[in-house]
């Protein structure tokens, strides 16, 4: 699956079925700190993803 | 709890009517759809307003928008949730170059849309100079001198718009964040301030009705609602305590449900419960330079740049 961070950068994951939260924690991102979404949807973080899935990650983090 | 461990990708179902979920709520262990997150904030911030007793009847609500997400929901939801209130929109433009423009443009979309009357007060006319002039040479020190600039200029700006409280934007991370700090830094003041003194001494009271709602959630509805906006991130380093604190926070929310709002809750207790205790009461005075109330000679902003120079002036940078 894919992972399209804020950034504009994407990462890849290779490891089966994992739940947003575990993919997100493989790449050291913390669930609290952002919100996933997949195809225009916000999904929980416990959602499973399948090796197609391609999630967008936006970071919650203060803009003041 | 997994959800759907068959593998079959689709979001965990709301548990109060089975469409797709949202949210994970990992404090109460439920999934919400959209339509029952947002209830759900609507409904929790609603508490908030009436048991902290934020809004009276007659009050004129100046409700401190910068034009970033916080802010954004808030006026948002205060127009929603009390149809009634006479709602006016303050602005600070601190003069941050390559920053302040897209937050302005952003706010003033905002009140635009939803009619309602909108001020603005930049640092050049309160101060005659921009903050980016203002820390030319002490960059370091943006956070605590920009803090205390917007502190002044926000009460002016409420106190012209005729307000009788001045609402803010702060939500759960921020007040864990700031009692974390207090506690760390050893203010003996802030941590026995009560909720409802946070005015502070002759300033406009503020209130804080996203207080409750972590920061998370408060995107959340912001997406959700179509409010959501990328804007620009402020170009000057923020504290770095808060920083660490911010960090330390959320490592121990994922691991432990919940903490932020048992953090903030202690708090509120105890400064209730230690509300006896005698404070550092010195007598209020007129600040001599612009009558702001203060304790000092010099109120904190006009201290700032007292050209007598002193600890913590512009004058003669130290820390
Ligand atoms: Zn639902
Ligand atoms: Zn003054």
């Amino acid at each position: 699956m894919k992972i399209h961070l804020q950034d504009g950068t994407a990462r890849t994951f290779e490891g089966g079925p994992a739940t947003v939260s575990r993919v997100l924690l493989s790449l050291g991102v913390n669930p609290v700190e952002v919100i996933a979404s997949r195809d225009g949807k916000v999904i929980p973080e416990d959602t499973f993803l399948g090796p197609d899935d391609e999630i967008r990650i936006i970071r919650v983090s203060h803009g003041g | 709890m997994e959800a759907n461990p068959d593998g079959t990708g689709r979001p965990p179902a709301c548990d109060l009517c089975g469409r797709p979920g949202v949210y994970l709520d990992r404090i109460q262990n439920r999934h919400l759809c959209s339509d029952h997150f947002v209830g759900d904030v609507e409904g929790r911030v609603n508490h908030t307003i009436q048991k902290y007793v934020m809004v009276q009847p007659g009050d004129r609500l100046a409700v401190a928008l910068s034009g970033g997400k916080d802010s954004t929901v808030l006026l948002h939801l205060l127009r929603r949730l009390l149809p009634d209130a006479d709602l006016a929109a303050v602005t600070v433009d601190e003069g941050i170059d390559g920053y302040r423009d897209a937050t302005l443009r952003s706010a003033g979309a905002t009140t635009r849309g939803l009619g309602i009357e909108h001020q603005t007060l930049s640092f050049l006319d309160l101060y005659g100079k921009t903050l980016d002039e203002i820390l030319k040479g002490q960059p370091d020190r943006a956070c605590s001198i920009c803090g205390i600039l917007r502190r002044k200029a926000l009460n002016t700006i409420a106190r012209r718009a005729g307000a009788s409280k001045l609402v803010t934007g702060h939500n759960l991370d921020d007040e864990a964040q700031s009692v974390l700090m207090n506690w760390l830094r050893g203010d003996r003041e802030r941590v026995l301030r009560r909720p409802e003194e946070n005015g502070g001494h002759g300033f406009i009271p503020r209130v804080k009705p996203l207080r409750e709602i972590p920061e998370k959630e408060v995107a959340l509805y912001g997406i959700l609602k179509g409010l959501f906006v990328e804007l620009p991130e402020c170009p000057y380093m923020h504290s770095a305590l808060r920083g660490e604190v911010r960090g330390i926070l959320t490592t121990l929310e994922r691991g432990h449900p919940g903490t932020m709002r048992r953090v903030v809750e202690g708090q509120v207790r105890l400064s209730r419960q230690l509300s006896s205790i005698p404070r550092a009461s010195r007598p209020l005075r007129a600040c001599e330079r612009c009558g702001d109330p203060t304790t000092a000679r010099l109120c904190q902003a006009c201290r700032l740049f007292d050209p007598e120079g002193g600890p913590g002036t512009l004058v003669s940078p130290e820390r």
